[in-house]
């Protein structure tokens, strides 16, 4: 490894991290010309090569990175998925992974990734073996549990692997942020004190919602016991208490409050979206969670999820058409919905549809690392180690 | 048609006395009591499938209401929703479809291990009551005959996923033929037939699984108009 960068090289990083793609690449040039046995400038040049979709230069890049020096993760990394992303070369593919996952035994994505390249390769034991070592690593990891999913499905379908997919689902953040914007939250987390909160309506919700979110539910449910006490009708304050029972595992307590909710505001989103995930979770509701779902993707249609969580209730009804159709309109409204594409993976298998599934996996997966910044942060983990 | 309709009928007539009196139940911590209340009213005439909705629904919407508005505290509402989860079994539709009493011999041509579709479609039709007598890949014409004989079943379906397996499924076709076995509906599957249509007229196929749903959609047809109902 090589102990410093040069200032060429970090104004590549720069630029890569800003997102101006061919200006760091023309850095990354120059800093080569300088030292052209860098392994981070090639690592670099590999990731910029595959953000650009470059896949053949990607593969050179990092292939050179590793070769001179062999302890270069994020080069790794940048090598499986442009194999992956180019196709048809799953052996390389499950060699590299293999090899991040020992250079760095505790990166689940390493796992993942390998689990998939197997999968690929037609290795189904191999692969389900290296999902589990992911789930061992982090129990919580959504996308290693819609791929045993999809291999239960193979194996024994879709009857075993709806449950996972579900499972997974709710592993997934990306549901209770759903409730969240269904109540109008912003994205982004605001601190504040409990203690502070206006005495209105408005403020008091906002402020129940955003402690839910934080997992405070004393806190939350104070203030909703307030806005009931002002009206025990308030459709918003009960669908809030409904979700608090929800994620308190409380399902009882959580449909019973969802239900007179819906009493007092037929199509409130909050409540349909508890009720729904309610009686998903009882094998016998299979046809009242997808009534619930159809309502709430009327309700929310501009929410990919509320489409994701439609398509999920009608797999268990075995209408894997409409399924279709529900996941294909989640998945135009946000390309990058991992659930949305292993379920639509999941409906093509039941088609015969093995090579569409196999793409959708793919792109899942290509959304899914992306999103979680893995790169930048093997990247800087490298950097630490050549600057200590 | 006319039983439906009957039924919903007596649903719609669940007076809001039983609706009270589960409610009652659930906050006195009376599981008995509760059952008692459900046992009447299925016994009244309403059908296992609408409980759900004609008394468990109303009953959990007043308790959710009683606990909006004070009428019982957390703890209370806690025990009352134990309650409400006892008896769930008993209000919950009916998880398993019913036996259609149809029984289907399926499995993957001889010198073809891919059991991906054969599996997906075998499980789906086991979930829609099918009675599935899955022999797995690799099988052989005669083991098809067999199965069917030992089972009293009318349906087979064989999965190819290779064109020379595919086409091998004119074997099965004339060795049913041979054992006089015209009575018996052979539906294939797999990528080659999906690929080609006429491929499966030209082997003697009555019928191509192209997907899981379109498996459960030709098996009803094939119930209604080949074989009637509960005939196989």
């Amino acid at each position: 490894m090589t102990g410093r960068r040069s200032s060429q090289l970090r104004v590549a990083e720069e630029l890569a991290r800003r997102g101006r793609l061919s200006a760091a690449v023309a850095a990354c040039y120059e800093a080569l010309a300088i030292d052209d046995r860098d392994p981070f400038v090639h690592a670099l040049l590999g990731h910029l090569m595959l953000e650009g979709d470059f896949y053949d230069e990607a593969i050179e890049a990092s292939t050179r990175s590793i070769e001179l020096d062999p302890g270069c993760s994020p080069a790794y990394l940048a090598l499986g998925l442009a194999y992956d992303r180019r196709g048809g070369m799953w052996d390389q593919s499950v060699l590299v992974w293999h090899e991040l996952a020992e250079v760095v035994p505790d990166l689940v994505t390493a796992h993942v990734q390998l689990g998939e390249a197997f999968a690929a390769a037609g290795f189904e034991q191999e692969a389900v073996d290296s999902w589990r070592r992911a789930l061992e690593l982090d129990p919580k990891h959504s996308r290693a549990q819609y791929n045993l999913a999809i291999a239960a499905l193979k194996r024994e379908g879709m009857s075993t692997a709806l449950p996972t997919i579900r499972k997974a689902g709710e592993l997934d953040p990306s549901q209770d942020e759903l409730f969240f914007a269904l109540l109008g939250l912003p994205a982004a987390r605001i601190e504040f004190d409990a203690a502070q909160v206006k005495p209105e309506r408005g403020a008091r919700l906002a402020a129940a919602g955003m402690l839910l979110r934080r997992e405070d539910f004393f806190a939350a449910s104070d203030l909703v016991g307030l806005l009931l006490g002002e009206n025990p009708a308030d459709a918003d304050a009960l669908a809030l208490a409904a979700y608090a029972y929800l994620k308190q595992e409380a399902a009882n307590e959580a449909m019973a409050c969802a239900l007179r909710a819906l009493t007092y505001s037929a199509d409130l989103p909050m409540a349909l979206y508890t009720l729904g995930v309610v009686y998903s979770r009882f094998p016998g509701l299979a046809r009242h969670a997808a009534r619930v779902f159809i309502a709430l993707a009327k309700a929310a249609p501009q929410h990919s999820l509320t489409h994701v969580l439609l398509a999920e209730s009608l797999l268990g009804l075995q209408r894997y058409g409409q399924a279709k159709q529900a996941y294909r309109a989640a998945v135009r409204l946000d390309p990058a919905c991992v659930r949305a594409r292993f379920g639509l993976a999941a409906v093509r298998l039941t088609e015969g549809a093995y090579a569409e599934a196999q793409w959708e996996i793919r792109r899942a997966a290509y959304y899914d690392t992306r999103r979680q910044g893995t790169f930048w942060s093997l990247y800087d983990a490298y950097a630490g180690e050549a600057d200590a | 048609m006319r039983v439906n309709v009957e039924a919903a009928e007596r649903s719609n007539r669940v007076a809001s006395d039983d609706v009270a009196l589960l409610y009652e139940a659930f906050v006195s911590q009376d599981p008995a009591a509760a059952i008692q209340v459900v046992e009447r009213v299925r016994s009244s005439g309403v059908p296992q499938q609408l409980l759900f909705d004609v008394l468990y629904v109303p009953a959990m919407s007043l308790l959710g209401s009683a606990w909006a508005e004070g009428a019982i505290d957390e703890v209370v509402f806690t025990q009352a929703s134990v309650v409400a989860e006892q008896i769930g079994s008993f209000v919950m539709p009916p998880v398993a479809r019913a036996d259609t009493g149809v029984s289907v011999v399926i499995g993957t041509m001889h010198r073809d291990r891919h059991s991906v579709m054969k599996d997906i479609v075998a499980s789906a039709l086991k979930e829609a009551g099918y009675r599935v007598n899955d022999l797995g890949v690799d099988v052989r014409a005669p083991d098809f005959l067999e199965r069917l004989d030992e089972t009293g079943s009318r349906i087979v379906i064989a999965c190819a996923e290779m064109l020379a397996t595919a086409r091998a499924v004119a074997g099965v076709r004339d060795l049913l033929a041979a054992e006089n076995r015209d009575d018996v509906v052979l539906l294939v599957c797999g990528g080659p037939f999906a690929a080609d249509p006429g491929l499966a007229r030209a082997i003697g196929a009555n019928g191509v699984v192209a997907s899981a749903e379109s498996a459960l959609k030709l098996l009803a047809r094939v119930r209604e108009e080949l074989l009637g109902e509960g005939a196989a």
